[in-house]
């Protein structure tokens, strides 16, 4: 785009946000007062949600000169109290997506034309009223899970229309949870957990790190009860086949065979049932509990799982241990057939370990619960294909994509008779089947509203100019329904009087602030006695139908599993090329998807590390590369779900791993299968060569990620060196600040630096780090890095000025180490001295800045950086248009040629200073807060001042835990971790 | 030591030389311009380069500098021996360097000259590298001195000068030959060339103090840039280059090579403008003897660097010796060490250093050797240092192998349109050897 292009839409889009509206002004105002989002150079913050997931995280959308160039979390909003996870920071490259479509396109002849949004909404409006004329249920619909605003909207319109509701479909749809809350507690939905409060957490496959229900505000609670405190620290075990990131972050990993986690949990059962505490259950439950879990003795649990008689041992004893324990059930891709009993197990076990299950919030539910389970949806296009439907609606879903290869599904979406709308931003495999493509506004453009969790209002609001002019889902169907009437966004007045009629609001004051805040996130909370009101223990016979008995499965069956993961999810993630750019953290391969498996696996199919192997199962066969890891039961494969638009240039080539997976949805729960018995795995010969990021997979004892036994932290810091020979070998450094007091006339051979006032520092807590890549998405959206593909990420050329590094420990390679690696700012930093035109330059504050425009590219400074966190331009870097709006105008855009690395976000340095001038002070603790520091779940990193003797910064380096990577090369880092903890000695 | 045969006289010298001056044959003009064209491909591949990035070379995260480099320091090594010849042997009173002296140095001016265009060629912003003089400026923005690179800058340019001043100075009285046995535009040129050398006395005194002067100045330079080249490496943190060695060792290395550079260059022009006469069998065997003694020195570095890793105990130096021995390039590094240190004892065999295919071969075999050194310590450092999760491999990419040829066809089409243009043997020099005067009493 040029120059003058981009200034010309910049300057639309800020008046067409001033009026609300996308027209541009007849006539021309000069602004005595400016909108607070209408002068140039100055950012606002709007508040709204996220919708990446149906968790519902808050967000802070900060908008420059008429358009969205950050995402950040709402720190007031109780989902995620202000952060966001990788695919939060993503969300922006959702309205910038190239592959967005601009206007509906309506099938004429098989062959899709651009249609106006007027009259693709008169289509939808007339066939509609068409169908509504023929009789009843003529109009179907399918939506995902949206707020309670928009599901209101299309029932009321479906009602007009003489139809039944629409179907909520969601890939991963809980059912099996579900249904065991329904079994054991009675209620058919998702309570929240307190996971901060346990003491213990056993998962029994709940991905809550990465995708399970809320896992922004899972990831935050997690850490409050795992992360050193108080000399303490929580246990986390996970059980399960595979270790995906959630349970990497575990303390131990009980690898059980596929479909065996309910075993292990009944046996847990069988420990408690009956001792210690008495629960008030219905009369003859425990009795009937204690009979039914008897058949799960350790023997035949150890037998039936595969994991060891010590394993079972630690893990009861664990939990016997626990003041407050906690047990999660299976996540949405345990696999396995049993998912049920797995989870009405946990739930009993919960119930025997806490009677009051207070850990359980019935109040605070997930609002995914309202997804119909995959039988319904099974049904729903059943129905559809032999009922007289004439429209059916299908709104941002992807039927076809999800229930690959079902005669109803096809049947529904070839039939001639039918007129197919969809609604979707990019064009899925369900709209080209469609008749008509819709896509309406992004839910950055739009007004909406959607709760993640029960009992709040959750704003969602336009925060940016509208690219395409669409309009929103819900004013297409308010319009739709009223005959063409409520003007351009009538969903703003339906939000409005919706939360004035649920009370919520009470004027236009209220108004204001709920937009302004985000939501209603206080009021309406009951009080701590009636959270279980609706709750009690159903004592039907239903709950024993889950306890058939031991089932033995055959030792040697092999399974293929296809799981969500922490970039994609459900897939959506396909065409945002920062989630494909980012490595995933388990094997640091970048853009390609291989299917994991352990190295047992690999040699008795003859297979290698790399080579694209065919998979076949009872449904079929598709290839994958294979990448070895110890982190996989041996005789399983796995698979994350990627598709949707994964590829190396996002175009729409799919893994088409679903397609691999039964039909059949399970009985009782009507949930799907996320694995499939293995018929045969062969090798192609052809291999590929992953686009990794990591040169290796364990650290060599090099000192770089550390790890200490709980009961060694303790102490001052540093105690034990000897202060003769400390600093001069590699065993023995201390930590030597980027201070003049950090200076040693024997080690240094350059004088101190003197800091002014401010000596910038980051604290990175390697015990709280989970490995989630939020930080790595926000850097690239804060500091506009290239994106540089799957082959330059093969050539080694990736730009991302924070990695998280992944180390193996070599004695127990299951076990991982995440460590997150950015420009350490070092106070004798070896790239200042090489650089023969000082480019890298020293700031008074101790940065380490990067002059770009000095920079003539000889990367000495690269060469000599032990860290090697310097990326050098290789090529010019292209933004494939319109993704280039999403840039900050704060930061450079940087050219071919010139060094470029980890700034401590000095923009939002330069902001604070600014800002502390204006107010005649100087910058708080706090104040400044780097992207990365920003968003990260669980607070692994803090920032601040290190000469403020009262900053976090300088408190915590003082932590008996503190040292500096690679301390030995006296590079004096200004980068400090803390050593992760784990138990034992 | 070796001296021109008694039975030579001036005019044998004047003939022999001013023989290679006539005109060329279609050979050798076609030659030239498959030399050019070799110049114009690399050039084509820079140009390429400047447009599209440095990302059509191989160098990545964490090898940053590649063959680039490798062929900078390569040729600055080519480009020792030559001063190491005319200079020090000068000052050495080896009269046996008479006959090779004038090559060696072209050898020495031209090498450096394609080294210096190196670092150029390696820049990501060469448009930008007047950044690096120290040209004042109302921002005060200077250079930093504390860089070897601009160490580098300084050495190789210092170098270059003295070298192309000496080698002018000592030319300068052979310059007048040919001006006075040539006739027409030849006869003007040389004219200007020979700055008014009439051969009095007086000019007999001053060329004599000044070349002396020049060789005085040319002789810490030898030592020294190369020592400076050393620590573009050596004053870094990454293990492999982080050691106190490496300037003998650089220094030590570039005269191997340069000397086997100047048998690789010898063998043929003497072969094709029959020069046996005055660069004797004797000559060569000189050489090769100080290839022998320049072997077993890089072969002691060689072997220093592996026991100070070992005896260091640090982990990192020992990883990265380690796998500079097995790894992924560990195949080069047995090139290195066969080519440059087993190879040339070979040479103790009377037979084979009196051998010329023998000489060719194991000075070519030397050369070979020497580069991948360079790879094996550049690229192989960095590719495999402190921190694991950054390792990576790097290959050349076919930009950079045009570059390289069109460095090597460069190098090639100055020497070669050199010794037919210029008088490529020191008559001056070597007719003082005739008299039994000068060097070599």
């Amino acid at each position: 785009m040029k120059r003058r292009t981009f200034l010309k839409i910049a300057g639309m889009g800020s008046i067409s946000l001033a009026g609300c509206s996308p027209d541009p002004e007849k006539n021309l105002f000069a602004l005595i007062h400016a909108a607070p989002d209408g002068v140039t150079g100055e950012a606002a913050w709007y508040a709204s949600t996220c919708r990446e997931c149906p968790a519902g995280c808050g967000i802070l959308a900060k908008h420059r000169e008429g358009r969205v160039i950050k995402l950040e979390g709402n720190p007031l909003h109780p989902v995620n109290k202000g952060r966001l996870c990788i695919r939060g920071q993503a969300a922006l490259q959702g309205v910038y997506s190239p592959r967005r479509l601009k206007t509906p396109l309506l099938k004429e002849k098989g062959v899709f034309k651009p249609v106006s949004y007027a009259a693709a909404e008169q289509i939808i409006a007339r066939r509609a009223e068409d169908a509504a004329a023929k009789g009843k249920n003529r109009v179907r619909m399918l939506t995902e899970v949206t707020g309670e605003c928009l599901l209101n909207v299309f029932d009321r319109a479906l009602e007009k229309w003489k139809s039944a509701k629409t179907l909520v479909f969601e890939p991963f749809a809980y059912e099996s949870l579900k249904t065991a809350n329904l079994n054991v507690f009675g209620l058919y939905g998702l309570p929240s957990y307190h996971i901060e409060k346990a003491d213990v957490l056993v998962s029994f496959g709940a991905d809550f790190l990465e995708t399970w229900l809320s896992p922004v505000s899972y990831a935050g609670k997690f850490k409050e009860m795992h992360a050193l405190s108080g000399g303490k620290k929580g246990m986390f075990i996970h059980v399960g086949p595979f270790r995906s990131l959630t349970g990497a972050a575990s303390d131990l990993w009980v690898s059980c065979r596929p479909g065996t986690e309910g075993a292990i949990a009944l046996g847990l059962v069988r420990e408690f049932a009956g001792k210690g505490r008495t629960p008030a259950h219905p009369p003859g439950f425990a009795e009937k509990l204690k009979a039914a879990a008897a058949l799960y003795s350790k023997d035949t649990v150890v037998r039936m799982s595969g994991i060891s008689p010590e394993q079972f041992d630690i893990l009861v004893n664990a939990v016997r241990g626990a003041r407050s324990p906690l047990v999660l059930g299976t996540g949405s891709g345990t696999p396995g057939d049993n998912a049920l009993q797995t989870d009405m197990a946990v739930n009993l076990l919960n119930l025997l370990l806490d009677p009051e299950l207070t850990l359980l919030d019935f109040h605070a539910r997930h609002r995914v619960e309202i997804a119909a389970p995959r039988s319904d949806a099974v049904e729903f296009f059943e129905a559809v294909a032999e009922d007289p439907v004439d429209l059916l609606l299908i709104h941002r879903s992807d039927p076809a994509f999800y229930l690959p290869g079902r005669t109803a599904v096809t049947g529904v979406l070839n039939r001639k008779s039918l007129f197919k709308v969809c609604f979707t931003e990019v064009m899925n495999e369900t709209a080209e089947s469609a008749d008509l493509v819709f896509p309406p506004g992004h839910y950055l453009e739009t007004w909406d509203e959607y709760a993640g969790v029960a009992g709040m209002v959750s704003m969602v609001q336009p925060v940016t100019a509208s690219l395409y002019n669409a309009p929103g889902t819900g004013d297409v169907f308010l319009r739709a329904a009223s005959g063409g009437t409520g003007g351009k966004t009538p969903m703003k007045a339906f939000v409005h009087n919706r939360l004035k009629d649920r009370g919520k609001i009470k004027d236009r004051k209220d108004w204001v602030e709920v937009v302004g805040r985000g939501g209603v996130f206080d009021a309406g909370l009951p009080s701590r006695s009636d959270r279980h009101a609706e709750v009690r223990i159903n004592p039907g016979e239903k709950i024993w139908e889950g306890f058939s008995g031991p089932r033995e499965q055959e030792a040697n069956t092999r399974f293929f599993a296809v799981v969500p993961g922490i970039r994609f999810f459900d897939g959506r993630g396909g065409d945002r090329s920062w989630l494909s750019e980012i490595p995933d953290a388990m094997t640091q391969v970048a853009w390609q998807n291989p299917v994991l498996a352990h190295p047992d696996t690999l040699a008795r199919d003859r297979v290698r590390h790399g080579e694209i192997i065919r998979v076949t199962t009872g449904r079929g066969e598709a290839t994958f590369p294979v990448y070895e890891t110890p982190l996989v039961r041996p005789g399983i494969y796995i698979v994350s779900l990627a598709g949707r638009g994964f590829s190396k240039k996002a175009e729409p080539v799919r893994q088409h791993s679903l397609s691999l997976l039964p039909a059949e949805t399970l009985p009782v729960s009507g949930g799907p299968r996320c694995d499939a018995p293995l018929v045969q795995v062969q090798g192609t010969g052809a291999f590929i060569r992953f686009a990794r990021t990591d040169g290796s997979r364990t650290q060599l004892n090099r000192k770089i990620a550390l790890s200490i036994p709980l009961d060694r932290v303790k102490g001052r810091r540093d105690a034990g060196l000897s202060e003769k020979t400390a600093g001069y070998s590699m065993n023995e450094f201390p930590l030597t600040l980027p201070l003049p007091e950090g200076y040693d006339a024997g080690r240094d051979f350059y004088p101190p630096h003197a800091h002014e006032k401010y000596r910038w520092s980051m604290i990175v807590d390697l015990d709280r780090c989970v490995g989630c890549g939020a930080c790595m998405a926000a850097c690239y959206a804060e500091n506009n890095i290239g994106v540089v593909g799957e082959d330059r990420i093969r050539e080694g050329r990736e730009m991302s000025w924070i990695r998280i590094e992944r180390y193996h420990d070599p004695d127990r390679p299951e076990n991982l180490i995440f460590f997150p690696m950015m420009c350490q700012h070092c106070d004798n930093a070896p790239c200042e001295s090489v650089c023969p035109v000082t480019a890298p330059h020293h700031s008074k504050e101790g940065l380490n800045n990067q002059i770009y425009n000095r920079c003539i590219g000889t990367r000495f400074c690269a060469q000599n950086c032990p860290y090697k966190v310097r990326r050098f331009n290789w090529f010019e870097w292209t933004w494939e248009d319109p993704l280039r709006l999403m840039l900050n105008p704060d930061v450079t855009v940087r050219s071919k040629g010139v060094m470029e690395k980890c700034s401590f976000c000095i923009q939002r340095i330069k902001h604070a200073h600014g800002r502390a001038k204006d107010e005649n002070r100087g910058i708080l603790d706090g104040e400044v807060v780097p992207a990365c520091v920003q968003t990260c779940p669980t607070g692994a990193i803090v920032f601040g001042n290190l000469m403020d003797p009262e900053s976090r910064v300088r408190k915590l380096a003082d932590d008996p835990r503190a040292y500096q990577a690679m301390g030995y090369l006296n590079t004096k880092p200004a980068v400090i971790y803390l050593k992760k903890v784990i138990p034992g000695t | 030591m070796a001296e021109a045969p008694l039975t030579t006289t001036f005019e044998d010298i004047d003939r022999t030389v001013l023989n290679t001056l006539g005109p060329a044959p279609a050979r050798y003009w076609a030659g030239v311009l498959l030399l050019a064209a070799g110049i114009a491909v690399g050039g084509l591949c820079w140009i390429y380069q400047i447009f599209v990035g440095i990302g059509v070379g191989g160098q990545n995260n964490p090898v940053a500098w590649g063959t680039y480099l490798i062929n900078f320091v390569f040729w600055v090594g080519i480009a020792h021996s030559g001063t190491l010849i005319s200079a020090i042997l000068h000052l050495f009173r080896a009269g046996w360097r008479n006959p090779i002296a004038r090559a060696a140095e072209t050898m020495t001016v031209f090498a450096v000259c394609v080294a210096g265009l190196f670092p150029f060629v390696h820049l990501g912003r060469v448009w930008m590298v007047y950044y690096m003089l120290p040209v004042p400026n109302q921002r005060d923005l200077w250079p930093n001195f504390q860089s070897p690179l601009m160490f580098d800058v300084i050495a190789i340019s210092a170098y270059l000068t003295v070298s192309v001043l000496f080698w002018y100075t000592g030319m300068l009285p052979d310059l007048a030959t040919v001006r006075d046995h040539s006739t027409g535009r030849k006869q003007k040129i040389f004219t200007v060339l020979s700055l008014g050398w009439t051969g009095s006395q007086r000019q007999w005194f001053h060329h004599g103090r000044a070349y002396l002067f020049f060789a005085s100045l040319a002789t810490p330079l030898v030592i020294s840039v190369h020592s400076v080249v050393s620590w573009d490496f050596a004053l870094g943190v990454v293990p492999g280059w982080h050691t106190t060695i490496f300037a003998p060792y650089f220094v030590a290395g570039a005269i191997h090579s340069g000397l086997a550079m100047v048998i690789t260059l010898m063998v043929p022009l003497r072969k094709l403008f029959r020069y046996e006469r005055y660069i004797t069998l004797d000559v060569l065997e000189n050489i090769a003897k100080t290839i022998i003694f320049t072997g077993l020195i890089v072969a002691f570095a060689y072997g220093t660097e592996v026991f100070m890793a070992w005896y260091s105990g640090n982990p990192i130096e020992m990883e990265t010796f380690r796998w500079r021995i097995t790894g992924h390039y560990g195949l080069f590094f047995w090139i290195m060490v066969t080519c440059n240190t087993l190879v040339p004892l070979l040479f103790f065999f009377k037979r084979i250093r009196t051998s010329i295919p023998w000489l060719l071969g194991i000075c070519l075999l030397v050369n070979i050797g020497m580069w991948f050194e360079r790879f094996v310590i550049i690229v192989g450092s960095v590719a495999h240092d402190f921190i694991p999760h950054a390792w990576g491999h790097y290959a050349p990419t076919l930009v950079e192998y045009g570059v390289m040829l069109g460095s090597f066809c460069l190098f090639f089409f100055l020497f070669v349109l050199f010794v037919k243009h210029m008088p490529s043997l020191a008559m001056a020099e070597l007719k003082h050897s005739a008299t039994g005067g000068g060097h070599g009493d």
